[in-house]
């Protein structure tokens, strides 16, 4: 991943005079009944920690969908960190169980698009915790500050994996998937069964990996008509793979083939409806 | 990425803005009508100026359907049979070979673009076939302009 | 019908093209059909075929019409999803125990629309797709599928709930349990097909290894528009269109290493066929085909091969490939094989194994639960002279699950096995199928049309798009329209009673219904006015689903103004639409059979002894055809004695007339109305024509010194000296295609390499120290005949393999014959001088065939045989009803096939003996005799032969056209063509379509608003 080196490389400090100017932004996103009580107790109580994070209360953690957080990476944000009850604690009865689901998909996606993980993280803080609270920004800005600045508007390839992992998250499947996670899990499905959180996690990952490569391979031939071997190349994915995407890409007629000159089909994006 | 799916086709060209063409499609029964209906049944996306009479054989366009569209102010004229090996009737589809290379000579001894009138071969698996033939026609009627005659009332 | 104790159903089981045929022959014959299939829709292995050779005709085109017919017969339940579990009971009335497999949706209320599947978010690989493409866990098999009923794979699904909430039909039941149900029949049909063989097992080739590495039928889906590539042939591994294509031959066919000995039969002809329209799909691929022995035996299909050749420049290298090895750079294929005794090696984008046919994965447990018996390669056993016969009476078989066979072989079988399962409960006939009573027409002439508009919101498939309420709005503002409203689903049972109180409530006298397809919803909703007493043409559909909101999905204005012109255009035609009566024939209940050899008897004793009175004409004197100059089977069988048995069976049947030494002088009439006379002047009438003719041995005058050393024999008088003890010699020669694969007749003979095999074989048991040569350009000893050509080959018969346009050289020296021939493996030259020489000539038509032709109006190919209907599914019909043709006379062929084609033709004939009025079409031709002119430019467009010229026999310049409602198809070429207006085309007349013409180009939806 194109983000570990970065990582490295910042590690010593040793860059030039814009990693010195560069503060990293963080942006905290607080639950109104727990974490932003939490926040505003840790204040009270004159807790302190860096200034780097700004606060966006939302009335329960699970408001911050994956599109949310990837738009304020998209944005250049450098972390983000969620803040909600602890389980069993929210104010919503059930609404931080999604969250952690929801978070452990868009850590997936994250990885996807090669941002590290570590950028993004998430913490039960209750009205109570005031002093959690600044030992976790404290900690999490720290780890940001050895992350080093984000890549995400590095180069045209991380653009386009960040908007792929957006376009991913937003797609119908990965959202039911991941809606659907908590009750299938811990209620029981259409059959009354419980199921197995190990295969259902698999089962999410293999989808998420599907749909941010199908969104990413349509990023990517939105600019330019690519061909199957040239997609594996700059994707670094199989070809195979890559071909059963396009495969099911043009049954939705999301992509179209170009008639091909010689014995190499090349493929162009087809625009969406909504977009003209 | 939500659900939808694209919208397709090249009847977007700006100066063509106000030209909605006026297609006729005649289908014949067991395969072009169904290779229509596999378009739909795969969600092929295609432009919306057209509009398709059945009939059971492309053997029963008679060439007076063809010249009566025109008169009544179709742009285009679309006859889509069976591949010729393939005809439910047998050998129908030489037959309508033979009628619509005669029309066009007759339309364009009137002084009618016989770009105008097309003849396809579209199998009942070919859904993909139907949607590029209507695009590519959509296109090729639009190229050309309004028909001369226009709309009579 | 007499009180009987046999059940007049049957059970077909296996849904593929063999089951569809067999299901609709029985079913339009009187009998209850109870069609079982494993998966959930019927359809098979020929539902995922590309094209079909050799005629290159695609393959759902064909066959999806008989999928709806047979979804629709009303004396057809399709079990699917199901297996047998017991069968108790014995011939003529069975019980079998059937076990349905949960669908998880209900089928009555699944409408098909697949809303379920676009939302499904489990992705799985798709079986029909041969696991090219993606499907859903809920699914149908494929688009056409029938029946179209959604189900939930049980192992995929996570039960997440998602397609429950999509169903706005409510059809999805997750708690569905799997049913047993008891089933009472009077025969069995088994028709499960086949399983692939699993390349795998032949490592050396790298399937399952290497990704450009494919079998026969994932190609056959990479070819097909409805195929993962859209018929562009791709490299799974990069996408890329390969270059080069290599067809590896005989993969688990032929060898015994897998334990497969026999030949699969069809994978050369679909190797071609797969290889030409991979070079039709991309003209710079270029495909080269390794193989054994080019199988190509069926009818034209050495002119098939030849223009693979020839037109396609395909390559062909005869050569078994020893094995394949990927250039993991590349992921191209390097071939290794041996051609002339030097190894070589060429490198390949593809390769493509063909691989051969197995029996299914539950033979044996069938062959257990059912009770019959299984070959030594496990398919189901038969014999030659019981071609579709199981060893246990009242079970038939046919298709694949016999033998590997092709598409027109399995048709005709299946045509077979129904014709026998039917005469073991023939005195059941129509005594467990229903006709449904309909309420009397109302008469609505000259009454205003008054017609009601039905529009679909087909849950969101149509109202998600088109804006249904306005169109219902719309309709209501035209013009004749009494009545329009909007459904949810406008083809769910209840909108189905709302339609016919609605019909009542406001005196409709048409019906418009705007939603889906008539393809498949138009007999339900025609059946529903009929229902409320309306004639069931007086309906017309308007396709704003299939052809409009799924095709402008994202236009929802235009869709809507296209939806208001598709109503509009309906209601046009609406308004001129006019009761059709369903012309009825009458139908002489009687058989007509010409030729008196295996096929002819054996069609004439299976009519008798389903209660048909039979004509049986045969031009010699006496019974039995070529049954007589055969001496030899290969199997063991005496034929002489067979034709002996057959005949004293036809001669002791009451219901048979045997007309012997006598020939056709003329057949005049249409189907069910016949009347023959034959050249002694005798005349009766019948409702069928059986054409069993057969066919002759070619004698080579001229050839190869035949006819001038009396040691030169045909394959069939060498025969016939050997049967009589007559032959003396030591050293034997036989050549191949004599007269066959050659200019002027360039197909192939089909029966001639296993007769030289028989021959060859008996001389080997009689003397095994004599010397037999075989020269020969392919051996054909096609599926378990392999067994005689290696049996053979054991014996120490020699086979030397010459090329196709280097004959063998016969001359005379001494009195004795010399042979001089050319070995193509070693390029020596070999000269032989045996005791025989024995020509395998080839299989000719009779030259009286010829006169038949025109009498029946039938055609004949350009060698004489005649031509059936269509090569693939109707290869015993004629395109002119009521006329049937089997054995030799449609092409050569073994005895069993034959025998299997004379059975064939016998059931297609029961579906119009067996009724004593026909119905026919509706949608017909008609002519106004005031206008017509008798110029005749209508005849030659009618394929059906359904119009003649009469000629005024007091004036002869007065000429009339004689339209035969019988034979009339309703296609409408001749009403296309007519020049004076004179002929019209009953629901669908000029006037009608004219009508929706100019309904189609009207002003804008909204000045016609205003204008109203």
């Amino acid at each position: 991943m194109t983000e570990k080196k970065h990582h490295t490389a910042h590690h010593g400090k040793k860059k030039g005079e814009a990693d010195k100017e560069w503060e990293p932004k963080i942006v905290g996103f607080l639950c109104n009944w727990c974490s932003y009580a939490g926040a505003d107790l840790c204040g009270v109580s004159r807790f302190q920690y860096p200034t780097n994070i700004r606060l966006v209360r939302v009335m329960c953690s699970t408001r911050v969908s994956p599109h949310l957080v990837l738009e304020v990476f998209e944005a250049g944000a450098d972390g983000i960190l969620i803040g909600g009850c602890h389980l069993n604690d929210c104010h919503y009865m059930t609404g931080n169980f999604h969250t952690e689901k929801r978070v452990n998909l868009m850590k997936k996606l994250l990885r996807e698009a090669g941002i590290d993980e570590g950028r993004l993280r998430l913490e039960w803080v209750s009205a109570s915790e005031g002093e959690k609270f600044s030992k976790v920004v404290t900690e999490f800005t720290e780890e940001i500050q050895k992350l080093g600045q984000s890549k995400v508007h590095a180069d045209d390839m991380v653009k386009a994996k960040v908007a792929a992992a957006d376009d991913a998250s937003e797609t119908f499947r990965l959202k039911a998937l991941v809606g659907k996670e908590f009750n299938l899990l811990d209620k029981g499905n259409a059959y009354g069964d419980k199921l197995d959180p190990e295969k259902f996690r698999g089962i999410i990952d293999a989808a998420t990996e599907d749909e941010f490569e199908r969104a990413l391979i349509l990023e990517l031939a939105r600019i330019r008509p690519m061909s199957v071997k040239q997609l594996g190349m700059v994707m670094d994915t199989p070809t195979d793979r890559i071909l059963r995407h396009i495969v099911l890409l043009r049954q939705n007629s999301k992509i179209a083939m170009e008639h091909p000159e010689g014995f190499t089909p090349v493929y162009k994006t087809v625009a969406i409806g909504g977009e003209q | 990425m939500s659900s939808t799916a694209p919208n397709a086709g090249g009847q977007t060209k700006a100066e063509e803005e106000d030209f909605e063409p006026k297609i006729i499609v005649f289908c014949c029964n067991w395969c072009s009508y169904a290779g229509a209906d596999l378009a739909g049944v795969s969600r092929l996306q295609m432009p919306p100026y057209f509009r398709v009479i059945r009939v059971m054989c492309s053997a029963r366009v008679d060439p007076e359907f063809v010249l009566r569209a025109f008169q009544k102010g179709a742009d285009g004229v679309l006859v889509a049979g069976c591949h010729p090996a393939d005809c439910h009737y047998i050998g129908g589809n030489y037959r309508t070979r033979r009628r619509i290379a005669l029309l066009r000579i007759l339309l364009q001894q009137f002084g009618f673009d016989p770009g105008r009138l097309k003849l396809a071969w579209i199998s009942a698996g070919e859904g993909e076939k139907f949607q590029k033939t209507i695009i590519e026609f959509t296109d090729v009627v639009n190229e050309l302009g309004p028909s001369p005659i226009g709309s009579s009332d | 019908m007499a009180a009987t104790d046999k059940i007049g159903a049957v059970m077909v089981v296996g849904g593929g093209i063999s089951g569809l045929q067999s299901a609709l022959d029985l079913a339009d014959s009187g009998f209850k059909v109870y069609l079982v299939e494993k998966q959930p829709s019927i359809g098979g292995t020929m539902a995922q075929l590309d094209k079909t050779f050799p005629t290159n005709d695609c393959a759902m085109c064909i066959m999806a019409p008989k999928l709806v017919s047979t979804g629709r017969h009303h004396n057809i339940t399709l079990v699917t999803n199901a297996e047998i579990m017991a069968v108790d009971g014995q011939a003529g009335d069975f019980k079998v125990t059937v076990k349905q497999r949960a669908l998880r949706v209900d089928a009555s209320k699944c409408t098909g629309c697949g809303s379920c599947a676009q939302k499904c978010p489990i992705e799985t690989s798709d079986e029909y797709n041969e696991n090219t493409k993606i499907r859903k866990a809920i699914y149908v098999r494929y688009p056409q599928a029938v029946p179209l009923v959604y189900s939930i794979d049980h192992d995929k699904c996570i039960g997440c709930g998602i397609c429950a909430e999509e169903c706005k039909a409510g059809a999805v039941v997750y708690d569905q349990k799997e049913s047993t149900s008891e089933i009472q029949v009077g025969s069995i049909i088994l028709s499960p097909g086949f399983d692939e063989f699993d390349a795998r097992l032949k490592g050396e080739y790298g399937y399952g290894v290497y990704k450009n590495v494919v079998t026969s039928i994932e190609f056959e889906r990479m070819l097909s528009a409805t195929g993962p590539y859209f018929g562009t042939v791709m490299r799974p591994s990069d996408g890329d269109i390969p270059e080069k294509i290599a067809f590896i031959q005989c993969v688990g066919s032929r060898d015994e290493q897998v334990g497969n000995a026999y030949c699969s039969g069809v994978c050369c002809m679909y190797s071609i066929k797969e290889a030409i329209i991979a070079k039709e799909h991309g003209g710079d691929i270029q495909p080269k085909i390794f193989f054994m022995d080019m199988r190509a035996f069926g009818k034209e299909f050495d002119e098939y091969y030849n223009r693979a050749q020839n037109e396609y420049g395909i390559e062909f290298v005869r050569s078994r490939v020893a094995s394949v090895f990927e250039n993991p750079e590349t992921k191209n294929l390097v071939v290794k094989y041996v051609e002339k005794g030097e190894p070589k090696e060429e490198e390949f984008g593809l390769v493509v194994l063909a691989v051969g046919l197995r029996p299914p994965e539950d033979a044996v447990a069938l062959s257990k639960v059912i009770g019959f018996e299984l070959n030594a390669d496990g398919f189901c056993q038969t014999t030659v002279l019981d071609p579709v016969n199981s060893s246990k009476q009242g079970v038939f078989v046919s298709g694949a699950f016999s033998s590997p066979k092709d598409i027109p072989m399995t048709v005709a079988e299946a045509s077979g096995a129904a014709a026998k399962a039917a005469t073991e409960i023939a005195s059941a006939r129509d005594s467990l199928v229903t006709k449904k009573e309909y309420p009397e027409e109302l008469d609505i002439s000259g009454k205003e049309p008054r017609i009601g508009v039905f529009v679909c919101h087909c849950g969101i498939n149509i109202g998600g798009v088109v804006k249904v309420p306005s169109v219902a709005e719309y309709a209501r503002t035209l013009p004749n329209v009494a009545y329009a409203e909007e459904n949810l689903y406008t083809c769910s049972q209840d909108t189905q009673e709302k339609i016919k109180e609605m019909i009542k409530e406001h005196d409709l006298n048409r019906v418009v219904v705007a939603s889906c397809t008539p393809r498949t919803h138009e007999p339900l909703f025609q059946n529903t006015i009929k229902e409320a007493g309306l004639n069931s043409y007086l309906f017309e559909m308007a396709n704003i689903r299939d052809q409009c909101s799924w095709i402008h999905m994202h236009e929802a204005e235009a869709a809507t103004k296209k939806a208001k012109d598709l109503v509009r255009m309906a209601v046009a035609k609406s308004r001129l639409l006019e009761p059709l009566e369903n012309l009825m024939i009458d139908v002489n209940q009687k058989a007509l059979v010409v030729g008196g050899g295996a096929t002819g008897m054996a069609a004439a004793l299976e009519l008798a002894k389903q209660g048909v009175k039979v004509n049986l004409v045969e031009k010699e004197k006496e019974l039995g055809g070529n049954l007589r100059k055969l001496h030899y089977l290969p199997s063991g069988e005496d034929p002489e004695e067979f034709a002996d048995s057959l005949a004293k069976e036809v001669a002791s049947n009451p219901n048979i007339t045997v007309h012997i030494g006598k020939g056709v002088k003329d057949i005049e009439g249409y189907v069910g109305n016949f009347k023959t006379t034959l050249d002694s002047g005798e005349t009766f009438e019948h409702g069928t024509v059986i054409l069993a003719v057969g066919a002759q041995e070619y004698k080579p005058e001229g050839e190869y010194l035949y006819g001038k050393n009396p040691n030169v024999l045909t394959l069939l008088e060498f025969k016939e000296k050997l049967k009589k003890g007559e032959v003396k010699g030591d050293s034997y020669v036989f050549i191949q295609c004599v007269g066959s694969r050659e200019e002027g007749h360039p197909n192939c003979s089909r029966v001639c390499c296993t007769g030289t095999m028989t021959a060859a074989i008996k001389i080997k048991e009689k003397n095994p120290d004599a010397k037999v040569y075989v020269l020969y350009r392919d051996i054909r000893t096609y599926g378990f005949r392999e067994e005689y050509y290696k049996a053979a080959a054991e014996k120490g018969v020699t086979f030397v393999r010459f090329e196709d346009d280097v004959k063998p050289k016969v001359e005379e020296t001494g009195g004795k014959v010399q042979v001089t021939v050319t070995d193509e493996d070693t390029g020596k030259e070999v000269v032989m001088t045996p005791d025989y020489l024995v020509l395998a000539s080839g299989t000719r038509p009779y030259t009286e065939s010829e006169a038949l032709a025109p009498m029946l109006k039938v055609p004949m190919t350009k060698e004489g045989f005649f031509l059936e209907a269509h090569m693939k599914l109707r290869p015993v019909d004629f395109a002119t009803e009521g006329v049937y043709l089997a054995g030799l006379a449609h092409g050569p062929k073994f005895l069993d096939e034959s025998i299997g084609q004379g059975l064939a033709a016998v059931a297609r004939a029961m579906t119009i003996l067996s009724k004593k009025t026909l119905e026919a079409e509706g949608i017909v031709a008609s002519v106004d005799e005031t206008l017509c002119d008798g110029c005749g430019i209508c005849v030659p467009t009618c394929e059906y032969k359904a119009l003649e010229i009469i000629v005024d026999k007091k004036d002869e310049t007065k000429k009339s056209l004689d339209l035969n409602i019988g034979l009339c198809k309703g296609c409408g070429a001749c009403v296309g063509a007519c020049p004076s207006g004179a002929l019209t085309q009953k629901g669908f007349r000029d006037e009608q379509i004219v009508a929706m013409i100019d309904a189609a180009l009207e002003d804008d939806v909204e000045k016609q608003e205003v204008r109203q």
